[in-house]
């Protein structure tokens, strides 16, 4: 089982998330304001903005984190209620987060190997004797997550409690347990936060790769403008809650109001 | 009279690897032939799959049109597909040129374009890429083949192929028993003048140059050596080594194809010393560097483990040191002296091979640099049998090496089986050996010019015998050079000397046709990290810690007692080192001021930092430097500093009484 | 002079003089210690998964006894019973979940631990208001419980062990062992462990966290259960065996409050400890010593180890 064999490469362009009118706040504090976007299979879709424009809060109220008090969500062409994180993650919507949230006490593989829970069906009875199907399940998806150690080039830190890893290694196999999920959306949270430059140029190569070859689509937040320019396919610029611009790298990066709010506070 | 290696060794008919490979693959098909780790589980291919994995590829590239004599290069990591490619072109009595995976584009468009390259055989995506971009100076290439699909299959297939994808097709066809005939008997066609190879030296200076070596001498070669190490279809080695230097291509594929033995891949390079303990290979190379930093690795660990463990693990160092040479070398020992190594086998010998995978270890060989005699003497009294050889493409690796029981640090060895070495008159070690090179590819000039007149070739280098027949090399001929006042100068000689310490990293000289001796220094980060954790100093980058005040304390006493040990020795105590500085960068291969083996290029160096240079002779403290480097994805930045200079006493050992007839 | 002897001399000599004699004692430490053990596990269980204080295990362990019991009086046979006790243990978990955990989520943990402060109260009012206030027997011999003893002539003396105490410990053992394989193999189980280390990372893997807490709370009844029968039958059922709950906080202070190896050793030292301590030491300050001593050893560890003997030293890299 091949991991490009196992994920045929999607049709670019049917819309896949809708987002449509949500508000969010908190208390008094309006974090997101009306704000309308949409999501197509295949692509890299950015967010971006200024510190506090809503960018986390929006891939929070996607995620099923926060619950939006206006607006609807389309995904996969349902409009959902009150979702919960979990059952996002069962629809396929995979995450990585700004500060990674891995388990730590565990091992690279374990962590990855977490990726794969809600594609566990055996019952745990056969599970405790590691007996007949139950085994061939758990072999089908130590292959699966050894794919994935190959791809992102972790074989080294296998064995190793993921606490120990330096920062840069962390996002890697966060990335990779997002990833076995086989989701059909992957959102990323920052994931170049915090990197010097050489782990920046491996990450953008991974998440490129990961678009090519799983054909995920993905929607990522990034703080570092340059590497969303070259990364994504259109990028949606948030301030203050509203979204202010929407369209491709050189659309947006021409758009006087981005260049105000965002590009013009930043040298 | 060598018990140990298989009797077919001297069956002088198989005098090509093809032929070995059919050989094998009929006397002990059953037997492992080479393992890859992937996907976190080891893979194991028989002589007999890989006979017929070689067979399918040779059929493969005459489809693509490979004949005699064309030229076939392999880029990449060490994977079975590579190898496979390496055999199918000789099968066909084309001439594979593995190319360093590593090398930027620009050099290996030279390599591909002087070589004739006809088809190229990648092991992935970042190999088509860098010969795609240089596709147009290619004007014998026509077909790339990969052997990792990953991020190509988007890729324009015309002249690109998947090499497990030529293969299914080639079985299909092979089913057909006249093609398969006809394939078959290609093997037979082939003589031991063939060329078998061509291996590009990474050339200390100039471009590098394509050696081609025979299919006849390599075998004969392989054949001495696998004699003289006992090496047979049990032994096993990690095949870890850049495929395009010979030592890879002579120890992992020549020796191995001879003795029948079997090679494992490791998973990737980061992985080699997990790979190396799970594997326990019973042959193993490595250069004096990866030794070094072996040890440096377990020292770090001890330091930081509980007192107790601490004083066991040195209390049995100084054992092994005391007796266990002593032991190797079936020198007498007394009883009690036996017994307490023996403990020490059992509570620390034994479990710290284990962790570092020299559990299974017969032979392992070091070269390429001097070692330390520290170093040497730390793995040799754990019981082991690490010996020394020297060796050149141009010889097809072996020209010395140390047989078991008389091996030293400071040289060697002698002359390696059917070898014949002398020193010229001006102290050059020249040799002939059974698998000496043909030529220079398409360098007739530069041919005739390595050779003597009658037939010896010129290393290059300068060396002496000790008493009893072992050689000792000093530096490169060329590199040594005199100072004003007449004294010997032996750059290498005084680096090395450095670079024993594990603060140095690296050392450059210089010197000749100069008052006095000055170097620039790289330091260890691992281990003056570790120092500068234990002192409470703080840094951010490589460049703040090596500027820093207390490490140029620190680095001027290794200086100083360098000093002290050149006093000691006649012809080189006027040669001791007056002022020092440590580099703001570490020395890369990437920007050109190390070869791909690690070697210092010190004349580059010199040109790149030549106001540092300066500053070293014309007196002054600190000398500014701003230059362009490299960063590992190929970009490029500038890095400006003001770097300290500092000067060193030199010692005056009381020596002059000695008889100075030597020094010559 | 003499006090010194009595305190460092005497003991020993004693524990050699009538080793018949430690080694009954070793094995009533023991016993009593598997079971502290069993209790202190249900507080890690939950502590791991949920990061809550779980005042109220000694009391699950009173009233899931009770239940049994309890349900045995009005008629029901004896095992239909104790598989009704398991659903009603279900039961509890399903509504702490709903009713405590699910509404106080992201609270701080002081708000948690005051909930199942509460908890505890609620299992006395209900146990007392269904089953009554009286202390009870255990139906012992009605759940095929070995009574009587061994008795072995051993060392120059007799030593007896409680048929009922060898039980406790095989049951322990087994209990112990499953709940090890069940963490290290299963998918609910490598769950569970994620969610001991981060709870939003385990929710956006798609593991829920009411399930697992329902099944920790659960995991942690079904042990509360095994261990209210063992002490129900070594006593009897009564809302005082809560006191004996509470040695369990001396136990998780040794062992460490994250860690299930450290809970059974834990428990196996406190139990040991206690038992030596009254028997050889008690008499020189006049007995009782069994009271107090388990919170004597555990305030000198903490002295020491404040993570206690095998909590995490955390591994992080910052």
């Amino acid at each position: 089982m091949s991991v490009a064999a196992a994920a045929p490469v999607q049709e670019a362009g049917e819309t896949l998330l809708n987002v449509e009118n949500v508000s969010l706040s908190f208390g008094g504090v309006r974090a997101i304001r009306d704000v309308s976007f949409e999501i197509r299979r295949g692509e890299i879709r950015a967010i971006i903005g200024p510190n506090g424009a809503g960018k986390t809060s929006m891939l929070n109220v996607i995620n099923g984190f926060y619950h939006p008090q206006l607006g609807r969500i389309t995904y996969k062409g349902a409009t959902r209620r009150r979702m919960r994180p979990h059952q996002a993650a069962a629809q396929g919507i995979a995450r990585t987060f700004q500060n990674v949230a891995l388990f730590k006490g565990m091992t690279t593989l374990d962590n990855i190997l977490t990726g794969r829970t809600l594609r566990m069906h055996k019952s745990f009875f056969w599970q405790l004797w590691r007996y007949g199907p139950a085994l061939t399940e758990e072999i089908e998806h130590r292959k699966y997550c050894e794919e994935i150690i190959d791809f992102l080039e972790i074989e080294r830190i296998r064995r190793e409690p993921v606490g120990r890893l330096p920062y840069g290694l962390q996002k890697r196999v966060e990335l990779g347990r997002a990833l076995a999920m086989q989701p059909d959306l992957l959102l990323l949270d920052e994931p170049m936060a915090g990197m010097n430059l050489e782990e920046k140029e491996d990450m953008s190569r991974f998440i490129l790769d990961v678009n090519a070859e799983f054909g995920t689509t993905i929607a990522l937040i990034e703080h570092d403008i340059g590497v969303v320019m070259d990364l994504s396919d259109r990028i949606v610029v948030l301030d203050y809650g509203n979204k202010i611009a929407d369209g491709k790298p050189e659309e947006v990066r021409s758009d006087r109001k981005v260049i105000d709010a965002y590009l013009g506070v930043v040298h | 009279m060598h018990s140990g290696a298989p009797r077919e060794v001297e069956d002088t008919a198989l005098d090509t690897f093809p032929k070995w490979l059919r050989h094998h693959a009929h006397a002990r098909g059953t037997r492992p032939a080479i393992r890859l780790k992937d996907r976190g589980i080891w893979r194991t291919w028989t002589w007999a799959e890989t006979y017929e994995n070689v067979r399918a590829l040779a059929h493969a590239l005459r489809t693509l049109g490979v004949g005699v004599g064309d030229k076939v290069a392999i880029v990449g990591a060490n994977r079975p597909a590579l190898y496979w490619g390496i055999s199918a072109a000789q099968w066909l009595r084309a001439v594979p040129v593995p190319v360093y995976a590593d090398a930027v584009a620009e050099e290996m468009a030279y390599v591909l374009e002087n070589a004739d390259v006809k088809i190229a055989l990648v092991q992935d995506q970042e190999q088509v890429d860098k010969i795609l971009s240089i596709g147009a100076q290619l004007t014998h290439l026509t077909h790339i083949l990969y052997d990792e699909e990953r991020g190509l299959r988007t890729y324009d297939h015309t002249r690109l192929h998947a090499i497990a994808e030529v293969m299914a097709a080639s079985r299909a066809m092979l089913a057909d028993s006249t093609i398969a005939a006809e394939l078959d008997a290609e093997i037979d066609r082939g003589l031991p003048d063939d060329a078998s190879i061509m291996l590009y030296t990474s050339g200390t200076t100039g471009r590098s140059k394509g050696v081609v070596l025979s299919a006849g001498r390599s075998v004969a070669a392989a054949r001495d050596t696998v004699a003289f190490d006992k090496i047979t279809d049990e032994d096993e080695q990690l095949a870890y080594l850049p495929l395009a230097w010979v030592g890879d291509h002579y120890l992992n594929y020549a020796q191995m194809f001879v003795a029948g033995g079997c090679m494992a891949c490791p998973e990737s390079a980061d992985t080699v010393q997990q790979d190396l303990r799970e594997i326990g290979p019973t042959f193993y190379f490595a250069p004096p560097r990866v030794f070094e930093s072996l040890l440096t690795r377990v020292m770090i660990r001890m330091e930081d483990s509980g007192a107790l463990k601490r004083a066991i693990f040195h209390h049995f160092l100084g054992i092994a040191r005391r007796w266990g040479e002593k032991m190797m070398d079936g020198k007498p020992v007394p009883l009690y002296a036996r017994l307490h190594y023996a403990l020490g086998t059992l509570l620390v010998y034994a479990p710290l091979k284990n962790v570092l995978g020299f559990s299974r270890i017969r032979t392992a060989y070091t070269a390429g640099e001097a070692i330390g005699h520290d170093l040497f003497s730390f793995y040799r009294s754990l019981g082991l049998n690490l010996k020394q050889l020297y060796g050149q493409t141009e010889a097809f690796l072996y020209v010395t090496c140390q047989p078991d029981g008389a091996v030293r640090a400071d040289t060697v060895g002698p002359a390696a089986p059917n070898v014949a070495l002398r020193l010229s008159p001006e102290g050059e070690v020249q040799f002939k050996s059974p698998g000496q090179f043909i030529e220079y590819y398409k360098d007739p000039a530069k041919t005739a010019e390595a050779m003597t007149e009658d037939g010896f070739v010129k290393t290059g280098d300068a060396g002496i015998f000790d008493a009893d027949g072992q050689l000792r090399i000093l530096d490169r001929a060329k590199d040594v050079g005199r100072l004003r006042d007449g004294t010997l100068f032996a750059p290498k000689y005084i680096e090395n000397k450095l670079k024993f310490f594990p603060n140095i990293k690296e050392a450059v000289a210089y010197g000749d046709g100069c008052d006095f001796v000055t170097v620039m220094l790289n330091i260890e980060l691992a281990s003056v990290g570790n120092w500068a954790e234990r002192n409470g100093i703080a840094y951010a980058s490589y460049q703040e810690i090596a500027a820093h005040p207390r490490v140029y304390a620190l680095i001027a006493e290794h200086v100083r007692e360098v000093n002290r040990a050149l006093a000691r020795e006649p012809q080189m105590a006027g040669a001791q080192i007056k002022r020092f500085l440590i580099l703001p960068k570490e020395l890369d291969a990437d920007d050109g001021e190390l070869t791909r083996t690690q070697k210092v290029r010190r004349v580059f160096i010199a040109e790149r930092y030549a106001t540092l240079c300066a500053g070293l002779y014309d007196g002054s403290s600190s000398a500014d430097i701003s230059t362009e480097v490299t960063y590992e994805d190929g970009r490029k930045g500038v890095l400006a500093a003001r770097v300290r200079i500092e000067d060193v006493e030199t010692d005056t050992a009381p020596f002059r009484e000695m008889p100075r007839e030597r020094a010559a | 002079m003499s006090f010194l002897y009595s305190i460092f001399v005497d003991p020993f000599v004693q524990m050699i003089g009538a080793p018949d004699l430690l080694v009954q004692t070793l094995w009533e430490g023991l016993v009593g210690g598997v079971l502290y053990a069993l209790i202190a596990l249900g507080f890690v269980l939950i502590f791991k998964a949920s990061g809550v204080f779980n005042f109220a295990q000694g009391i699950m362990m009173v009233f899931a006894a009770l239940t049994l019991v309890g349900l045995h009086e009005k008629g029901v046979p004896a095992f239909l019973a104790l598989a009704l006790t398991i659903l009603v243990m279900g039961a509890l978990a399903f509504a702490v979940e709903r009713v405590i955990l699910r509404p106080l989520v992201n609270q701080p943990d002081i708000i948690l631990f005051m909930a199942t402060f509460g908890l505890t109260y609620v299992l006395i009012g209900l146990g007392e208001l269904v089953f009554g206030g009286n202390p009870k027997n255990m139906i012992t011999s009605e759940l095929l419980l070995p009574s009587g003893s061994l008795d072995f002539n051993i060392l120059g003396g007799l030593v007896s062990l409680q048929k009922i105490d060898i039980a406790a410990a095989i049951i322990a053992s087994l209990m112990v062992a499953v709940l090890a394989v069940f963490f290290q193999r299963t998918r609910i189980g490598r769950a569970l462990r994620a969610v001991a280390d981060d709870h939003q990372a385990a929710l956006s893997v798609g593991i829920s966290l009411d399930q697992i807490w329902v099944i920790v709370w659960f995991t942690a009844g079904l042990v509360a259960l095994a261990t209210g029968i063992m002490w129900g039958a070594r006593s009897n059922v009564s809302f005082a065996l809560e006191i004996i709950a509470l040695k369990a906080l001396p136990v998780l202070i040794l062992g460490g409050l994250t860690s299930v190896p450290g809970a059974i050793v834990g428990g196996l030292i406190i139990g040991i400890g206690e038992k030596l301590g009254e028997f050889y030491w008690g008499p020189l300050v006049g007995g009782g010593i069994e009271s107090w001593l388990a919170y004597f050893i555990a305030l000198a560890v903490l002295l020491f180890r404040p993570q206690g003997l095998f909590g995490e030293k955390i591994i992080e890299r910052i």
